[in-house]
């Protein structure tokens, strides 16, 4: 396959993560091994507490591993500290929060030029590059609005449209539609899945939901801290067509 | 970030929270408006000390008068003021001027108008020169004139008063009708011979006409060179005297007394005058301030009074600065009241922005841009609270001033020079980042799991 040839945007070794709740252990990770190629649309779907989410902090920085390496985009993440992690998400990685998590106090453009704010781009600037992502996920209409004058899919399309606009590596989408109800999950869904395919986006999203994780092109079943079957849509996709 | 960025970012976060802005502002601006009124007040009172220092004869300035009586060893005659002492002054170091100073009381007249005590004072020319006089019109007392000339001091006009009954220019607020330049006043010298005359001659009361068999004392016509600048009420320490020529005085007062003691030299125990005449001190000009106290001291060992305005003023700026510093220590505290609010309103702020601080984190925000964000919100109250404070102790102070001076005193007894306005806002910018450093360390350390962790 063309896409398994391309270098491995994300590269995880080993990994382990061990939490201590008083005297006992508790292996949120149990030895966990993949790559992620770019371009790629992948799904980590495992039942709450299966450690996916764990997983997704760790490959985001924003928690260290126990032991184990993580490479994404060349860059070990796990020697990192956190000065240096929180560059390497601002030049790197976007992020799909399941709450949305926009600012109340800034409207829709000023939403998402703020990644780009952190970069230290001027404002002209940064507010063209946010309008042209708002074009893209569909919210020409909503751009003055604040938050609580959106619907639920329309504050998720602006945090999908926040973290297109660094132009990233990676996005980590976290429970990308919990907080939807299903026709706009559908909907955000399909948005995604486009957005990918258009910019050659690498999405990896977290969720708990088979049905959702259908929409990507691989899927991880974790369990017990562990890949237990990598799925791979694709193939059943094209002898579909 | 871009400054602009962060800049535009904190104070919208303060604009957020107006209300808990605006109140931790307040404390702020007391603060400050505190500490700078009281330091105002410890400024007015040393200001308006240098200002009377001024008034009562420039720091340069050292009186030298006879050496003290009291000692035992020592005959009297021998610490008397003498051309050679003047001589000896002269010659020591950073000495600009030493002149000697004889000083008597006569009485002037003209017309119906009469001045009782006027008091004449005999300098040198040169010392009269450096004296820096302001003058209304006329000149000082020049060198070569050959005949007595009198400089009027500016207040010394008010004392004339009509002797037909008229009140004095104190109580009516009409300065006497005497053009001091242009009209002829009569001086006598004689003080006492003048007195005699008045009061053993009970009926007749005023003038000179009144025959009475003690001879009147002669009256002499001199001449007025100068008066001095200002108004009746405008005192400084030469605004009550007249100022002459130490020679012309002496072969004056030789001329008028004859073989009588003139007033205010010393006797011998028989009551006859001394050959020499002696001078009732030393006016003694300092180069510089700072040799004033060296110069003081060499006199003094020379076994002579010496006064200057040094040990006053030295122990006044001492007592002031005591004063200054109990002053705004009193404003410290409300300041320190001031900073601790800010650090609770930052705290608060962080606990409430917790969510949105760790969102800023995950989507890559500098750790060090977060904690300049804090620090310049805390900043900004701090520089709000100071510009708004100095503000208002500009308000207070003048407000005190007006309250002094109605109740009769004109000095600012409040002073807020620039600096101290400067100072003011500066600090409380200071104070306000101060207070805000560990809760901007506190936000810096949240961690950024906080904010996607679902609720």
């Amino acid at each position: 396959m063309a896409e398994k040839k391309e270098e491995a945007v994300i590269r995880v070794k080993d990994l382990y993560k061990i939490y201590r709740v008083g005297d006992s252990k508790v292996r949120a990770l149990n030895g966990v091994d993949f790559s992620i190629y770019k371009g790629e649309f992948c799904a980590i779907v495992g039942t709450s507490g299966s450690g996916k989410s764990t997983l997704l902090n760790m490959l985001a920085g924003l928690e260290k591993p126990t032991k184990g390496e993580i490479i994404i985009a060349g860059e070990h993440m796990e020697t990192k500290n956190e000065n240096q992690l929180v560059k390497f998400r601002r030049e790197h990685i976007g992020f799909i929060f399941q709450s949305f998590n926009l600012l109340g106090t800034m409207n829709a453009l000023e939403n998402v030029a703020l990644p780009l704010t952190f970069q230290g781009m001027d404002k002209a600037t940064r507010l063209a590059r946010a309008d042209k992502v708002l074009d893209l996920v569909n919210l020409k209409k909503h751009k003055k609005h604040k938050p609580n004058q959106m619907s639920g899919g329309q504050q998720q399309r602006v945090g999908v449209a926040r973290a297109l606009v660094v132009n990233p590596e990676i996005i980590f989408a976290d429970e990308p539609t919990g907080n939807l109800d299903s026709n706009t999950s559908e909907e955000v869904m399909n948005l995604m899945k486009r957005l990918v395919r258009e910019q050659k986006q690498t999405l990896v999203m977290v969720t708990h939901d088979n049905h959702l994780a259908s929409f990507a092109d691989r899927i991880f079943h974790i369990k017990d801290g562990k890949i237990i079957k990598i799925e791979d849509t694709r193939e059943e996709n094209k002898e579909q067509e | 970030m871009r400054f602009f960025d962060l800049w535009s970012m904190s104070s919208s976060n303060l604009w957020k929270r107006k209300v808990r802005t605006i109140l931790t502002v307040l404390g702020v601006v007391i603060g400050t408006a505190s500490i700078v009124v009281m330091i105002s007040l410890g400024l007015g009172l040393s200001e308006s000390m240098m200002k009377e220092i001024e008034e009562n004869g420039g720091l340069t300035t050292i009186t030298v008068y006879p050496g003290e009586s009291n000692s035992f060893e020592e005959d009297n005659t021998d610490k008397l003021l003498t051309d050679e002492l003047v001589e000896t002054i002269q010659n020591i170091d950073h000495v600009d001027v030493a002149s000697p100073v004889l000083n008597i009381n006569v009485i002037g007249k003209y017309g119906s108008y009469e001045n009782s005590y006027i008091n004449v004072m005999g300098m040198t020319v040169e010392a009269l020169e450096k004296m820096g006089f302001e003058l209304k019109e006329g000149t000082i007392p020049q060198r070569d004139v050959g005949r007595l000339q009198f400089l009027y001091g500016n207040q010394v006009l008010a004392e004339f008063y009509s002797s037909k009954g008229g009140s004095s220019y104190w109580e009516t607020g009409e300065l006497p009708d005497i053009d001091l330049m242009n009209d002829s006043i009569f001086i006598i010298f004689d003080a006492d011979a003048y007195w005699n005359v008045q009061y053993n001659d009970g009926s007749a009361g005023y003038g000179d006409d009144s025959g009475t068999p003690v001879t009147p004392p002669k009256k002499y016509l001199v001449e007025t060179c100068g008066v001095m600048a200002g108004g009746p009420e405008d005192y400084n320490q030469y605004s009550w005297n007249v100022y002459c020529d130490i020679d012309l005085l002496t072969t004056q007062l030789k001329k008028v007394f004859k073989n009588k003691a003139i007033p205010g030299q010393p006797t011998t125990s028989s009551g006859k005058p001394y050959k020499e005449l002696y001078y009732n001190s030393i006016y003694v000009n300092v180069d510089n301030i700072d040799n004033v106290t060296t110069v003081q001291k060499e006199i003094v060992e020379l076994g002579y009074q010496a006064e200057s305005n040094m040990e006053w003023v030295e122990s006044q700026q001492r007592q002031y600065g005591y004063i200054q510093a109990v002053l705004g220590g009193i404003g410290a505290v409300s300041m320190l009241v001031a900073a601790i609010s800010i650090t609770n309103t930052m705290m608060m702020s962080i606990y409430e922005r917790t969510k949105e601080i760790g969102i800023m984190k995950v989507l890559g925000c500098d750790l060090r841009n977060i904690q300049t964000l804090f620090l310049m919100e805390a900043g900004f109250i701090g520089l709000i609270g100071g510009v708004v404070g100095v503000t208002l102790s500009y308000c207070i102070s003048g407000v005190i001033n007006i309250v002094v001076n109605k109740m009769g005193t004109e000095m600012q007894l409040s002073y807020i020079p620039f600096w101290l306005a400067a100072i003011g806002i500066i600090f409380a910018v200071l104070v306000g980042m101060a207070a805000g450093f560990f809760p901007s360390l506190r936000a810096m350390r949240l961690s950024p799991l906080a904010a996607i962790r679902n609720e």
